[in-house]
């Protein structure tokens, strides 16, 4: 592995905030990263807790950029959802679901427990054909934008590390045991096969 | 097969298609370039020749696969290429190559073999998922062929041999290959099993071969074995998957394997579950926390995807109850159950539906017993699924009427004993209160679950029923022996051993330059550090050792950078005693360049070499110490410029000082230019260090009679401040005496010139080495009095020139002692024999400036008297000694050599007595001593300052007093005439004076007297006429030529004066010549002229 860079997917739920920034900070590193949702809509904040911003994953970032600032342009950028897209449009033209994608990662890192089980779940679901593990871990992620960017971090250390081991399947669980001890808290994680 | 067939048929045409349709040269291109490529890929690095390679393979498998045997060799030469990722893609490369021509197999197979065995894991990992593809189409490729070749065979005995080395991956040390290996065996499984009507077919794999397309005819294939192979392969991996100490990864796979299998192979539906069944009741200790949820969480995604599957309906209950216990909602439980098998399977689902929301006490007692056995041992029956099936069921049936509340209880308490310390993580994780405890269903549950276990471990009436396998046996005597079994590997398979190797196993293709031989690299890789490290020789360890060392000096300013210097120190200084020889001279040396920034250092240094000296008491040797502070210690005196106070710092904290240390000290203190230094430093370590004190005393003592004068005065400064310390004064008064003793040998001791310098015959004393002997002792002198006595002592016993030498050394010392020294009192009184030139000697010195006082003089006159009538004791205190003393002693004095005389009246002079002595010694002028009065009389006139005229004049009148005249006294009239001729006229009043004295009856003086008259005409004429006509006729028989001008005189007067002079005078004066008229009265004149004289001085 340590020739070979790390193909890393970085899951959240919309594709928005957790795995975005992650995508960010680990494409800054030189990693080979790709970021999804696993929702069945892209969902932002929107003028009240039961008033969400729903798109589909077809709209691009730049669309609801504008819709948002068409919306309430001031309160978009007071909460930062519009910093955010404008960072996310910079990245790609607009969210994945990781569903939809069939290209094979080795190591796919999911933001909470909920997408921890879908991803596994759909990883599962597929017919096996090469055998190829994919290791999944969660590590959870409040979706705000300070804990977006902690997380961000841990992620971006954590995948560091894997990518330095010699052999990263035979080091990774005692890896993330000491992860778990340095960051005290606990993370997810199985092996899927393609 | 068809399908496959029908492709290659299709690239052929469109191949021939392509070839007629375009250009020839198209061909040629494709050829070129594949060369090309190669050529390139060689020289590559290892990105571009990655896809140089896949550019290859893109060529010569899909654009043109006729190349493809062409460039075989080319491509699986790579396979020895030194990057993991290039040989990884050899391995996809004879994937895609079989797959497109089977065929290749033959030449293939047994490359990928080698790679199978390749060093680094991540090549045997694709190895592996290879072989998972090439197993299945290496079988229908052997099925499809109408005759079996021998090379086929002999291929197909190679994939068996592979397979089961793989199978035997499932013990490597490496996780990720046990991973790849339970996906070989889950994969392998599914081949080896017949595919069922309720099977799930991934669409993909529909075309795969598996056991039910087998002919059972085959003349190579043996349907028959590959079950048995397949109903192995799946016991191994059941038994894997019970291993208490499996990683979470290896369990994760397993079980997703095994819910693979239950829902492609139903059949195994019955194993499937009851393993699940048995892992969650014993999830393995070594499980984290997260680790727990993470495997539960699967176990219950995979359990879900079971009960979907139809087939699963016998063994809803089962699945329910656990995922009921994993925490799935029963309605949740109720939706995953396929709509269809719903109202059928409702009648025997009920029972146990009932108590699912129970979680049950003996879960906890399963837990409980699982973790007081190390290894629980789960064998799986391979041979009668059924009868596993109804042994557990037996087993439950038994035991459910025995769980009655007191057996239960009994049980719970006989476990107590076994409970851990602390809660283990998989209990914590999975332990939910029981709500219905005592329930007919709750029991039948426990009882099930007990069975469960129990069947396991082989016991029970269900067991015991069940088929006798041996191995089953085999483990039940382990167990009730208590032993714990490993299970993972415990047996080899058959197959294996009984594979006739008659058939020539297929080579791999071998490039030129292979260099591996197959096999070379072992089946496991287990760490060893033995094994990859060698034994550094003893040369390049030292010289390993010396440059980090040395890197470790030369890091000094960065790392005083990071303030972590006093780590770097000490690491030096512990580091540095581990060493010998040239290292520690090297840091020494590195100290000594800049001693004053590095001291901490040298301390450190100089402290832990210490440390070890006392660590290995008391053999342990200071040689190692001492060298240390041996070599800064004169690599500090050998650096140009002086090092304020590091010196003295060094040696008075360095805990030892050893001799040598202790020989560069004095060599610093023998150095003129650092005396000061060294002593300084010396004198600190005497008062700082009682205990060996004296040591370094010694060696200041021995610094007191060093030839170089500087060194010596400055030893003699300290020894003097020393002195004053009330407990090394013994030490320094000994050590002075014995030296001083060293004076009574005949010739000085070879001491004095330095040990080992053995000349004492030859050489004689000098004044040199006498010095040498007394400079301590006189140093002292004067702080101590009392040890004058032993001076005496030395000295009466001493030869001469010692004698002679000590005089001339003592003056400063006896000085500086003063007279009033009672000491030197007491030895001037005691006076020992011998002693008296010494006495003398100090005496004079004392009196040499001063007069001396009432006490000496007491003492000297003492001596004098009752002991050593010597007179010359009396000299220097000739001047405190009474006038009747004096007088008496002249007499013997003045018999003394001429400078001795001198001497003393350079004493006598300027005393009141200076008088008195002229007049004593003109009054005593008779006889013997004459010749001595002479000469004393003349020092007395050499004397101006002293005898003035006035003093002279003073001395006449005295010797004028006396009753007789002193036979020098005209001589000494004569003499002090001479000397002030102003004193004339009272020369004239002590001549007519003398006159009534009838001088003329004392020879001498009347001789005196007339020269006196002869030297003072014409003022003695008057005096002459006052004589008496004889005395006068004398005079003029003594000196004619008087007569003459004395008439000429007489006659000069006027007749007045005339007439005063007697007529017999004149008769004289003209007795022969014409006589002149008698004198008249010159006297009167004369008085007056006296008078006058006296009056005026």
């Amino acid at each position: 592995m340590p020739s070979q860079p790390l193909r890393v997917a970085v899951v959240c739920s919309s594709n928005q905030n957790r795995s975005m920034e992650a995508h960010n900070i680990l494409s800054k590193r030189g990693f080979d990263v790709r970021s999804f949702g696993t929702g069945t809509h892209v969902k932002l904040p929107g003028p009240a807790p039961d008033k969400p911003n729903v798109y589909d994953f077809k709209t691009t970032y730049e669309q609801m950029y504008s819709d948002l600032v068409r919306k309430d342009k001031e309160l978009y950028t007071q909460n930062g959802i519009l910093h955010m897209l404008e960072r996310n449009k910079r990245i790609k033209p607009r969210p994945e679901r990781f569903q939809s994608c069939k290209e094979q990662f080795d190591l796919v890192i999911t933001c909470e427990e909920r997408v921890y089980d879908q991803v596994v779940e759909d990883l599962n679901s597929r017919e096996q054909e090469t055998f190829q593990p994919v290791h999944v871990i969660n590590v959870d992620i409040q979706d705000n934008h300070e804990e977006a960017t902690l997380g961000a971090f841990l992620i971006c250390e954590l995948c560091q590390c894997i990518q330095h081991t010699d052999d990263m399947e035979n080091e990774i669980d005692e890896l993330l045991q000491e992860f778990e001890d340095k960051s005290s808290r606990p993370f997810l994680h199985t092996v899927c096969f393609y | 097969m068809a399908s496959g067939s029908g492709e290659r048929q299709h690239a052929s045409v469109a191949s021939q298609f392509f070839t007629g349709a375009e250009d020839a040269a198209i061909d040629m291109t494709t050829s070129e370039k594949v060369v090309d490529l190669l050529n390139q890929a060689a020289l590559m690095s290892t990105d571009d020749k990655l896809t140089a390679l896949k550019q290859v393979q893109e060529l010569i498998i899909n654009k043109d696969p006729s190349l493809l045997d062409n460039f075989l060799d080319e491509m699986i030469a790579f396979q020895t290429d030194k990057s993991i990722e290039v040989r990884k893609f050899v391995i996809g490369f004879i994937e895609e190559a079989c797959k497109r021509d089977n065929e290749l197999l033959l030449k293939l197979i047994a490359n990928l073999n080698m790679l199978l065995k390749d060093e680094s894991v991540n090549v045997v990992k694709k190895a592996i998922l290879t072989l998972t593809q090439l197993y299945k189409v290496a079988l229908q490729w052997l099925v499809r062929s109408k005759s079996v070749s021998e090379m086929q065979e002999a291929c197909w005995d190679m994939v068996t041999h592979m397979k089961e080395e793989v199978l035997a991956l499932l013990d490597s040390d490496n996780d990720g290959v046990r991973t790849h290996a339970i996906k070989f065996t889950e994969s392998l499984i599914i081949t080896l099993s017949p595919r069922t009507p309720d099977s799930d077919i991934p669409k993909k794999q529909e075309g795969d071969i598996s056991l039910d397309r087998l002919p059972k005819d085959h003349s190579y294939i043996r349907y028959d074995v590959l079950s048995e192979e397949g109903k192995s392969a799946l016991e191994k991996l059941l038994k894997f998957m019970v291993h208490p100490a499996i990683s979470s990864i290896n369990l994760t796979t397993a079980l997703g394997s095994l819910a693979t299998l239950a829902r492609q192979r139903p059949m195994f539906m019955s194993e499937v579950v009851q393993a699940y069944e048995t892992l969650h009741a014993n999830l393995p200790p070594t499980l984290a926390k997260s680790q727990v949820s993470s495997v539960r969480k699967n176990l219950k995604l995979h359990l879900v995807s079971v009960l979907r599957h139809p087939s699963s309906m016998d063994f809803h209950s089962q699945i329910s109850t656990l995922l009921l216990d994993l925490g799935m909602a029963q309605g949740d439980i109720a939706r995953c159950v396929p709509a269809a098998a719903q109202p059928r399977k409702r009648p025997r689902h009920e029972p146990y539906s009932e108590g699912k929301r129970i979680k049950i006490e003996p879960t906890l007692i399963e837990d409980d017993e699982d973790k007081e056995e190390p290894a629980p041992v789960v064998v799986p029956k391979p041979s009668s699924t059924t009868g596993t099936q109804s042994a557990i069921d037996l087993t439950a049936e038994f035991l459910l009427p025995l769980l009655t509340s007191e057996n239960v209880a009994n049980l719970v308490l006989i476990s107590m004993v076994y409970l851990p310390e602390a809660m283990p993580a998989s209990f914590q994780a999975t332990y939910t209160p029981v709500e219905s405890a005592g329930t007919d269903a709750q029991i039948k549950h426990l009882a099930r679950l007990m069975a469960t276990q129990m069947t396991a471990a082989g016991l029970g009436p269900g067991e015991e029923s069940g088929s006798k396998d041996p191995i089953i046996i085999r483990k039940v005597s382990a167990v009730s022996l208590g032993q714990a079994i490993s299970v993972v590997g415990a047996y080899k398979s058959p197959t294996a051993e009984e594979t006739p190797q008659a058939k020539k196993l297929p080579e791999p293709i071998m490039p030129s330059t292979q260099p591996k031989a197959p096999g070379s690299s072992g089946r496991k890789k287990v760490f060893r550090l033995g094994d990859v490290v060698q034994p550094l020789s003893d040369s390049q360890l030292e010289k390993l050792t010396n440059m980090a060392v040395k890197r470790i000096l030369q890091a000094e300013k960065a790392i005083a950078r990071s303030g972590m210097s006093h780590v770097r120190v000490k690491l030096l200084a512990r580091l540095m005693t581990q060493f010998e020889g040239a290292m520690k001279d090297d840091m020494l040396h590195f100290i000594l360049e800049d001693m004053r920034a590095r001291s901490d250092l040298a301390f450190s240094l100089l402290y832990q070499e210490y440390n070890q000296y006392l660590s290995q008491l008391p053999s342990g040797s200071l040689d190692s110490y001492e060298h240390c502070l041996f070599a800064l210690l004169s690599g500090l005196q050998e650096r140009p410029e002086q090092r304020d106070g590091l010196f003295t710092k060094l040696v008075l904290e360095a805990p030892l000082i050893t001799e040598s240390a202790l020989e560069v000290i004095r060599r610093y203190c023998e150095d003129e230019s650092r005396v000061y230094l060294g002593m300084t430093t010396l004198k600190e370590l005497i008062l700082k260090r009682p205990s060996r004190q004296f040591q370094y005393l010694h060696v200041l003592l021995d610094l007191s009679s060093h030839e170089k004068e500087k060194v010596r005065s400055t030893a003699l400064t300290f020894i003097k401040r020393l002195y004053e310390k009330d407990h090394l004064r013994e030490y320094i008064e000994k050590f002075a005496l014995n030296y001083m003793q060293l004076l009574v040998h005949p010739n000085p001791p070879s001491l004095l010139f330095g040990v080992g310098d053995d000349t004492e015959v030859a050489s004689p004393w000098t004044e040199e080495t006498v010095r040498q002997c007394l400079y301590l002792y006189l140093s002292l002198l004067p702080l101590n009095h009392r040890l004058v006595h032993e001076l005496a002592a030395v000295y009466t016993e001493a030869i001469a020139d010692i004698k002679r030498s000590v005089l001339r050394v003592i003056e400063q010392p006896i000085r500086g002692m003063g007279m009033n020294s009672p000491d030197l009192l007491l030895l001037v009184e005691n006076c020992p024999k011998g002693a008296e030139t010494l006495v003398t000697r100090c005496l004079h010195i004392l009196t040499d400036k001063v007069p001396p006082s009432p006490d000496l003089v007491e003492r000297v006159r003492d001596l004098y008297h009752k002991r050593v009538p010597d007179v010359r004791f009396l000299i220097p205190v000739i001047n405190g000694l009474e006038k009747k003393e004096v007088i008496q002693a002249l007499p013997k004095l003045i018999k003394l050599n001429p400078i001795v005389v001198k001497e003393v009246f350079n004493r006598l002079l300027g005393t009141q007595h200076s008088k008195d002595v002229l007049v004593f010694w003109c009054f005593k002028g008779n006889g013997s001593l004459l010749v001595h009065l002479l000469c004393s009389t003349n020092l007395c006139f050499g004397e101006k300052n002293v005898y003035t005229s006035e003093v002279l004049a003073v001395v006449m009148q005295q010797l004028m007093d006396q009753n007789s005249l002193p036979m020098l006294f005209m001589r000494t009239v004569i003499q002090s005439l001479t000397m002030y001729p102003r004193l004339g006229g009272f020369v004239m009043n002590i001549l007519t004076r003398l006159i009534p004295k009838q001088v003329w009856k004392y020879p001498k003086v009347w001789e005196g007297f007339v020269k006196c008259c002869q030297r003072t005409k014409p003022q003695s004429y008057s005096v002459l006429l006052q004589l008496p006509p004889a005395q006068l006729a004398s005079v003029f028989e003594r000196c004619p030529e008087m007569r003459e001008p004395l008439l000429q005189h007489v006659r000069s007067f006027t007749p007045h004066q005339q007439a005063h002079i007697p007529s017999s005078i004149i008769a004289i004066l003209e007795a022969t010549n014409r006589m002149q008229e008698p004198q008249p009265q010159p006297e009167s004149d004369h008085a007056e002229a006296v008078e006058e004289r006296e009056v005026k001085p």
